[in-house]
């Protein structure tokens, strides 16, 4: 098996690597929060065999952000784009609201009936609002993580989302920070979204580029570097091994 | 004069309580509601009452109501939780946007699927009238919406061909598990959480359950002893399974894997069965509680939680409304103050007060209205 594994990560080596999926001049400093250390070999696989990448998209769902579509049609989008010649499917199974627990049972069901090649899946947010003690929560990733590893479906991690309100809730942090941590500790790509929205929105407080005037319209226009970053990971992800690794941000 | 203590109306009343903890994330005490010991939880509960309702209700008080006033009145009824779904979205999208200014938390707004409501509101407020749009928590009502909207054909079935509605009802649930045929949600891309072409094999159940002289109703009770029986291995195989998470991998079970595993989406069988064995296991109980009001240490006690479940049940949209509203708030508080086993117990208590001054404030007109009829248990 890591043989033909290897095989795999050799022949997407041998591919001419795509291009990493472009993140726009306005999200782009908040990039430098994403972490890109983990390949997606399952993925990676999939593109290699049979040209097509099948996504199962957990947690949030914020609707439309612009004119052509909503987030996830955005990342589906921006994948076609970046992985020429790939025929992507994302499904979307997000329950809003619902916590890590509550969605990683129900991601079992989904995974077997969807059978995806990466669960993309949005964490955190619902569990510190609801104050789930951070404890449990790192189990419940944890646990998923492991059961997704062992079925070879492959996990982007969308980090917690960023609010101004939110910078000194000790929960929030704690709760993020456990994200983080599992996620290092699993190997897997998580986006740090409350991180890289931080970023953008201390350069845009500096006089740099601006994604949008106020805090709520942020948030919508938040999701747009969302889509960018998750496409980027994702590509970077297919070819990780070919890639100079990223300085790691400051924790902020 | 308002109807006494039923075991329908104090089942209803057990699950709107239920669902009041279970749709308030992390809290304590929902670590200890029907769903921590059931494959089923209290939403199954509701839907099955809510068909058996519907037989009461066709059946009428002396002689059967008549087709055309039945079909009238179910119409209205689905109107009625149209209604209902509507104005507490809304309430409940004013209460995310409150919070969200006095908390300055702008993350408030997209909690609970309210995202789409505020960035992209042309399209959404369309989903949000037609029922394709729905809140995280508030989708129970849209469910019941549609079977509502089917009740009329159930009853025109079971009117005409009796024995025909529940083998027409199953094959149609075959249908929609085998072929995974479901309602989209729109403008946010994805399904129906709670699936009404699935569901309404529940309400059926219930229905047809409830007729006690004739049919599947009437048989299972010739038969309830040895169904209990029956029952008991598959309820306590069912809080192992749950308790020590003993669930099989989806990912190994045959194809089409909808009638193998454990979903609530689309109520699959082995929740549907485990329910079923739940309802022959405890419909026993309502006798031994009522009895058990009559001892003299916990009587009062029993009698009080008898009275309080019966009077919620007896006002379930009303109830289910407010308790809906007060989830939400619930979960608000519970982000601004922080969750305690104190605050907690406070929301509960609370909770549950509000949801029975609620319904005593329902029967308010019918305790100033002797004289009115009191009426079978209507459809919750």
């Amino acid at each position: 098996m890591a043989f033909g594994l290897a095989c795999v990560n050799a022949t997407a080596r041998a591919q001419d690597s795509p291009p990493a999926s472009p993140v726009s001049k306005a999200c782009q400093p908040g990039s430098a929060a994403l972490s890109t250390e983990s390949s997606l070999p399952n993925v990676a696989a999939a593109l290699a065999t049979r040209k097509t990448l099948r996504i199962l998209a957990f947690g949030a769902a914020p609707g439309r952000i612009n004119a052509r579509g909503g987030y996830i049609d955005l990342i589906e989008a921006m994948l076609e784009r970046a992985l020429k010649g790939t025929d992507v499917t994302i499904v979307n199974r997000g329950v809003s609201g619902e916590l890590a627990a509550d969605a990683a049972s129900r991601m079992k069901n989904e995974v077997a009936l969807e059978r995806p090649d990466l669960v993309l899946w949005q964490v955190g947010t619902n569990d510190a609002l609801d104050q789930v003690p951070s404890d449990e929560f790192a189990v419940t990733i944890k646990n998923q993580v492991d059961w997704l590893k062992a079925h070879k479906v492959d996990v982007v991690l969308v980090g917690l989302q960023f609010a101004k309100g939110v910078q000194r809730d000790p929960h929030y942090i704690d709760v993020r920070e456990t994200l983080r941590r599992v996620a290092a500790q699993e190997n897997v790509l998580v986006i740090r979204f409350f991180e890289a929205m931080q970023i953008v929105s201390r350069v845009e407080a500096h006089g740099g580029p601006s994604i949008e005037p106020d805090e709520v319209e942020q948030s919508d226009a938040g999701y747009n570097c969302l889509a960018q970053y998750v496409a980027r990971a994702i590509t970077l992800g297919v070819f990780a091994k070919n890639l100079p690794k990223r300085p790691q941000p400051a924790r902020p | 004069m308002t109807r006494q203590p039923n075991a329908v109306d104090f089942w209803r009343g057990f699950a709107l309580i239920t669902i009041f903890i279970d749709h308030i994330p992390g809290l304590i005490y929902s670590r200890y509601t029907l769903v921590n010991f059931s494959i089923s939880d209290a939403a199954d509960l509701f839907v099955f009452l809510a068909g058996w309702s519907i037989r009461l209700m066709a059946q009428g008080g002396d002689r059967p109501m008549t087709t055309g006033n039945l079909m009238l009145r179910l119409s209205a009824r689905a109107l009625e939780l149209y209604a209902a779904q509507v104005l507490i979205t809304m309430l409940a999208i004013a209460m995310l946007a409150t919070s969200a200014i006095e908390l300055s938390n702008p993350l408030l707004l997209e909690w609970h699927n309210a995202a789409a409501v505020f960035n992209d509101p042309v399209p959404t407020h369309i989903g949000l009238a037609v029922l394709t749009h729905q809140l995280g928590y508030f989708d129970i009502l849209p469910l019941y919406v549609v079977l509502m909207l089917m009740a009329p054909l159930f009853v025109l079935i079971d009117r005409a061909a009796p024995n025909w509605l529940l083998p027409l009802s199953l094959v149609f649930y075959v249908c929609v598990l085998a072929f995974r045929l479901t309602l989209p949600t729109w403008p946010v891309s994805g399904t129906w959480f709670f699936n009404p072409l699935a569901w309404q094999v529940l309400m059926v159940l219930g229905f047809v359950m409830a007729k006690d002289k004739a049919g599947v109703g009437a048989l299972v009770r010739r038969h309830i002893v040895p169904i209990r029986w029956i029952a008991l291995p598959i309820v306590i195989l069912g809080v192992l399974i749950v308790r020590f998470d003993w669930w099989p991998d989806p990912t190994v079970m045959p194809d089409p894997k909808l009638f193998f595993i454990a979903d609530k989406t689309y109520v699959t069988p082995i929740r549907l069965l485990q329910f079923l064995a739940v309802i022959a296991v405890f419909s026993l109980a309502f006798r031994y509680i009522r009895r058990a009001a009559d001892l003299t240490v916990i009587g009062p006690v029993v009698n009080g939680i008898i009275v309080l479940f019966a009077m919620l049940g007896r006002n379930s949209l009303y109830v289910f409304c407010v308790g809906s509203l007060l989830s939400l708030a619930a979960q608000i508080m519970r982000y601004y103050l922080r969750g305690t086993v104190g605050i907690d117990s406070a929301v509960v208590i609370l909770g549950i007060l509000i949801m029975a001054f609620t319904a005593w404030l329902a029967e308010s007109r019918q305790r100033n209205a002797p004289a009115r009829a009191a009426a079978p248990p209507g459809v919750p």
